[in-house]
């Protein structure tokens, strides 16, 4: 094994030659600027830093980047390029389930995540999968409809 | 519904989805230091000596000495130190700050810093303290003759809890020194000319010197009402201090702890019952505080204004005092001092129903306002009173009625259900004159030659919508497409003073004056022209002048009215409950945009469930709050209200845009009147006395019941 | 990786954790809320021997590194252990977190940890020393105290492929989801001819380790359902008498209410 930690960033392969001790959170706002990923709490409890390692759900917070080693992050802004995005993208705008924002990014991240292992989800499934992700703001009932209009409107993609 | 209620994609829409959007936490320029604060670890205590370890090259450390202005917080009563003056009044109060471009040095150099402390006596307990920072009295009618009458007499107290605002962005500031001496703070915040004249004082600069602008906001809820102005001015004392930009973003444990949250309240009520009706209440309010007054006036005000509810009681006299102890100071919390008055004067009518053999609901209506009627400040109730059409609608969604009568039946067996019901208002704006007095808001409007508008407002989008909701009603009156009209982020070197994003007040007054001012351009346009429109607030003249002296007058222009049912199950194994279904009828006047209003109820509503049901937070002997972690202080999943429902009832108030009125806070008062209605009953009628109401709290409620 | 290790075989992890000062981190969702710098982690997350569960006719062997996930999405685990699983934190915190991590925080609110303690599984430890097997209730000495040497990495989890069926479990947290166990109870029956062969009963959440007493259970073994009734108030006062709950975020006397009715309520679900 080589001195630095080895993984795939958004696609592009990464070399980090910083401490594995280290947070993903902080490494990916810091030190590659991906400040789509938000700090809400630090310990696991908010879900504002959710990002995608290995296609699974994560809260960056709580990943030191040794552990990251060989494996494929995916952040706000990788996804964003995406076609399930545009989908999400549209289904969320559409019911206005965005108020300030915060918590967004790490919700669609667990849109996506929801989505690939459950396309068709029960509202039930829908507000499980989306329980690690704290929103203040909008008391969760537009984004679960825009989740139901993302699986809809993406029917197949999925 | 007219068009403009019709919903378009918000503004700031993508910008957030795509994680695009710049909070302060997101500038990333290499020059900024890292402020992190040294907070008191004592409720009271005399500072003796700060020692602080020699500092590595490019590390600072700045306190009271390095204030170049007034070393006082400008809020209302400019108590509040921006750092710690010879005494400390609450555990986090800020002794001073440590500044460097590496956090965890920073830190490490904190943890470093030893500070003596001597001792002085903590109070904590409201009823312990001596010291009322406010003393308010609202009076009307005969109040004595109404009790002497009486046919029976109630009394009963009530107590709630802290509520934090939980915003998910921490609070956070970035202050930099700019040329020409200047100083540019921004962040995270909902007012930016209150941060502009707190900060302006304490560095002791002149107006011009200074300005303020708002970055994207992560939430604010009435918690970045006051404090961004204490940690702006701490930023921006550092930045002046060291010479380079400083940011202080607060850690969540750090957020929860020590920054303002919801009063708690320890209300007495007194009610005089003649002939199966109320016809006196004597109530004595009384909020606690905390170590600075902050906003503690104006919320006090509010939370006694609301005192008697939406009930017609021709004899009142209600006292209100905000007491000082040594805890976190209290501000503002969407509802403003409402919530706790309302869920007390919701109980005190369920349990006089009760005794009375009458149902709650049908007791409380037969006291309900009316148009015309008098307020508890003898002002008037100007326009219609919505609430039997609204208990209507929500009765045809809910089955309210009948399942109340359903639950009544003896239950056994583990689980137990009740269903309650709350009616409350919210005083659209600032209470009394302040519009008028105080704040005197200013908009404008720039037409550029190739005819984009701009809309030059102080006001602030912290997710409520309003970067939306202003360009759609100058959009409406300009008739031009939505994309044509500009509403950034405002700054205080660019834009006015049309006052503080709070009271949900901006759609209702400056939606107006932007509309007045739309409507002015238009009838004005000239083609290929640069033209500014100016509009002045106007206060409304059918109002009965109010006077802060007797509480007597109108206190709002108009109100906004809300039912909530609440329909919950209780494990009696575990005294956990479970809400079966929340149901909202809301009535903000006419919506600017129907999702986002629906939107704010839909939020607010489960804030409001979770104050009364899971939000718990104290403070110890000590003057610790220890519920200062997610896991410990507790804010509902998406998984923990799935039913809710919202929906909207329209009285349209003349004198807002298209017959808007205030909406942001509404939604955030009414759910504990209700919630506990629902729990009372599925406990078996038993009178209850306190929100939170926890799952001890329903084992406990058992154990007492069995003993009986 | 300087400071840290991720070794892809059990061999090679036991020599690192021999050799250095390591802490083994399995999902991290307990280690980074410390987020201590200044350590040297065992990634033990690709290590093929601790990812697998196999059913080897004695035992369900479940991973130490699988993570709660993957325990949901195996149809080799027993459905009261998903159950537990299911109810922690949230899917982030289930895909990160791992069964050995649950163990190795040593704490009695943990989750899997209770069914561990109701099924009467075992965890193999393994050293370059050699390798033994302990009972999850001698594993546990106290508070944070476990019977882990130095040298030692939990490689798997031994449940016993029966047993578990007829069960009564509840979580009780502060919310339906994100909740740390206030208190949480599991409580087996196994029956054999309407004759009860085995009882067990655990409490998560009320004291320094999970609590199971075994001298009590043996109250009810060998006794029909009919004869368990009759001692049923007896069997109740014992817990009563042997359950002393901790003061943590809720107060003693609510977990000692709760721990009971939660007793009686399992008794009740079983017809006892």
């Amino acid at each position: 094994m080589s001195d630095a930690i080895r993984f795939t960033l958004n696609g592009e392969e990464t070399l980090y030659n910083g401490n594995p001790a280290d947070r993903l959170l902080d490494v990916l706002r810091e030190t590659y600027k991906l400040t789509g990923v938000k700090c809400g709490c630090k310990e696991g409890e908010c879900g504002a830093c959710s990002v995608l390692m290995d296609g699974e759900l994560i809260n960056s917070c709580m990943v030191a980047l040794g552990r990251c080693e060989g494996s494929n992050i995916v952040t706000i802004e990788g996804f964003s390029k995406t076609e399930h995005f545009q989908v999400i993208d549209k289904a969320y705008a559409a019911v206005s389930a965005v108020q300030c924002g915060y918590c967004i990014p790490g919700m669609v991240l667990a849109t996506e995540a929801l989505l690939v292992k459950t396309p068709h989800p029960t509202e039930e499934e829908i507000r499980t999968g989306l329980s690690g992700n704290l929103c203040r703001c909008t008391g969760y009932n537009a984004i679960v409809k825009a989740v139901q209009i993302a699986a809809k409107e993406g029917d197949g993609l999925w | 519904m007219g068009q403009i209620s019709g919903s378009v994609v918000k503004r700031d829409h993508s910008t957030k989805f795509s994680g695009a959007a710049i909070y302060v936490g997101d500038y990333m320029e290499s020059d900024i230091l890292t402020g992190k604060i040294l907070h008191s670890q004592k409720a009271h205590a005399k500072l003796i000596e700060v020692k602080v370890p020699e500092l590595p090259a490019g590390y600072y450390y700045v306190d009271r000495r390095d204030v170049p202005g007034d070393n006082n917080v400008n809020i209302v009563k400019d108590d509040m130190p921006v750092f710690a003056r010879e005494t400390v009044e609450y555990i986090g109060e800020a002794i001073g700050m440590v500044c460097g471009p590496d956090e965890s040095m920073v830190e490490h150099i904190l943890s470093a810093i030893e500070v003596v402390y001597e001792d002085l006596p903590v109070v904590t307990d409201v009823l312990k303290s001596d010291t009322a920072f406010f003393d308010y009295t609202i009076t009307k009618g005969d109040i004595d003759k109404a009790f002497k009458e009486a046919d029976k007499v109630y009394e009963e107290v009530f107590e709630t809890g802290f509520q934090d605002q939980t915003y998910l962005e921490t609070q956070g500031m970035m202050a930099e020194p700019q040329a020409e001496g200047r100083v540019f703070l921004h962040g995270s915040l909902q007012c930016p000319y209150y941060v502009l004249n707190a900060v302006t004082r304490a560095l002791g600069l002149p107006r011009e010197k200074v300005h303020i602008a708002q970055d994207a906001t992560g939430g604010g809820f009435g918690g970045k009402e006051d404090y961004p102005s204490i940690l702006g001015c701490q930023v921006g004392v550092a930045a002046v201090a060291t010479g380079h930009k400083v940011r202080c973003i607060f850690g969540r444990r750090e957020d929860l702890e020590f920054t303002p949250k919801k009063h708690p309240s320890h209300n007495t009520y007194k009610v005089a019952v003649k002939d199966g009706r109320v016809t006196a209440m004597d109530v004595d309010v009384i909020f606690n505080g905390g170590a600075y007054t902050t906003l503690s006036a104006v919320v006090l005000q509010r939370g006694i204004i609301c005192a008697n509810g939406v009930y017609d009681v021709p004899n009142l006299h209600i006292r209100g005092r905000a007491i000082k102890t040594n805890t976190v100071p209290s501000g503002a919390y969407r509802g403003f001092g409402g919530p706790q008055t309302f869920v007390s004067v919701e109980m005190v009518m369920d349990h006089i129903a009760r005794d009375l053999g009458i149902r709650p609901l049908e007791f409380k209506l037969k006291h309900l306002v009316k148009k015309g009627d008098s307020t508890s400040t003898s002002g008037k109730y100007h326009f219609d009173v919505p609430i039997v059409e609204m208990v209507e609608e929500l009765d045809r969604i809910c089955d309210y009625r009948k399942k109340r009568e359903m639950y009544a039946k003896p239950q056994t067996g583990r689980y137990r259900r009740g269903i309650g019901l709350s009616m409350c208002f919210h005083g659209a704006g600032f209470t009394g004159s302040g519009e008028r007095d105080f704040i005197k808001a200013v908009v404008r409007l720039k037409k550029s030659a190739d005819g984009m508008v701009t809309i030059l407002i102080s006001n602030t989008d912290m997710g409520q919508g309003l970067r939306t909701i202003m360009p759609k009603i100058v959009a409406k009156e300009l008739d031009l497409p939505l994309t044509q009209i500009i509403y950034e982020y405002p700054d205080t070197d660019f834009v006015p003073d049309s006052g503080p994003t709070v009271a949900s007040r901006s759609t209702m007054v400056v939606g107006e004056l932007l509309c007045q001012a739309a409507k002015r351009l238009r009838a004005e346009w000239q083609d290929g022209e640069e033209q500014m429109i100016e509009e002045h607030y106007k206060h409304p003249e059918f109002l009965i002048p109010f006077s802060l002296d007797d509480f007597k007058g109108d206190a709002y222009p108009t109100y906004s009215w809300l039912v909530n049912v609440i329909e919950l199950e209780i494990d009696t194994y575990t005294g956990r409950p479970q809400v079966l279904g929340a149901y909202g009828c809301f009535d903000v006047g006419t919506p600017i945009d129907y999702n986002i209003v629906v939107g704010q109820m839909e939020g607010g509503f489960l804030q409001s469930i979770g104050y009364a049901s899971m939000e718990y937070m104290t403070a110890d002997k000590t003057g610790r709050i220890r519920n200062n972690s997610f896991s410990d202080y507790i804010i509902p999943t998406a998984m923990d209200v799935p039913n809710l429902k919202v929906i909207l009832h329209t009285v349209e108030y003349p004198e807002g845009p298209y017959g808007a009125k205030g909406a942001g806070e509404l939604p955030a008062v009414g759910a504990p009147g209700a919630y506990m209605e629902a729990v009372e009953q599925a406990l078996e009628s038993v009178d209850l006395h306190h929100i939170p109401f926890t799952a001890e709290d329903v084992l406990k409620s058992l154990e007492e019941a069995e003993k009986k | 990786m300087v400071n840290g290790y991720m070794p892809l075989s059990l061999k090679e992890a036991l020599e690192l954790r021999a050799a250095h000062e390591l802490v083994p981190y399995g999902g991290g969702t307990d280690l980074m809320i410390e987020g201590e710098k200044d350590v040297c982690y065992l990634f033990v997350n690709k290590i093929a021997e601790m990812k697998k569960i196999v059913d080897d006719g004695q035992y369900l062997r479940i991973g130490a590194s699988c993570t709660f996930t993957e325990v949901l999405d195996s149809p080799l685990v027993p459905q009261l252990m998903k159950e537990a699983v299911s109810r922690i934190a949230a899917p982030a915190i289930r895909n990160a977190g791992t069964m050995a991590g649950n163990i190795g925080n040593g704490s009695a609110k943990a989750d899997s940890v209770l069914i561990e303690y109701v099924a009467g599984a075992k965890l193999r430890l393994v050293s370059v020393r050699g390798e033994r097997v302990v009972p999850i209730e001698a594993f546990y000495k106290g508070r944070k105290e476990l019977d882990l040497a130095k040298d030692e990495l939990i490689v798997e989890i031994l449940l016993p492929r029966t047993g578990l069926e007829n069960y009564f479990y509840q979580k009780v947290g502060a919310r339906n989801a994100l909740a740390i166990s206030r208190l949480s109870f599991a409580g087996v029956l196994h029956l054999e001819d309407g004759v009860i062969r085995d009882i067990a009963v655990a409490f998560g959440a009320v004291a320094n380790t999970v609590l199971r007493f075994r001298d009590i259970e043996h109250m009810l073994i060998g006794k029909t359902i009919a004869e368990a009734k009759k001692e049923r108030a007896a069997f109740i006062a014992a817990y009563d008498a042997a359950i002393n709950p901790t003061r943590g975020r809720v107060s003693a006397e609510y977990r000692k209410a709760v721990c009971l009715n939660l007793l009686r309520a399992f008794l009740d679900d079983k017809g006892i």
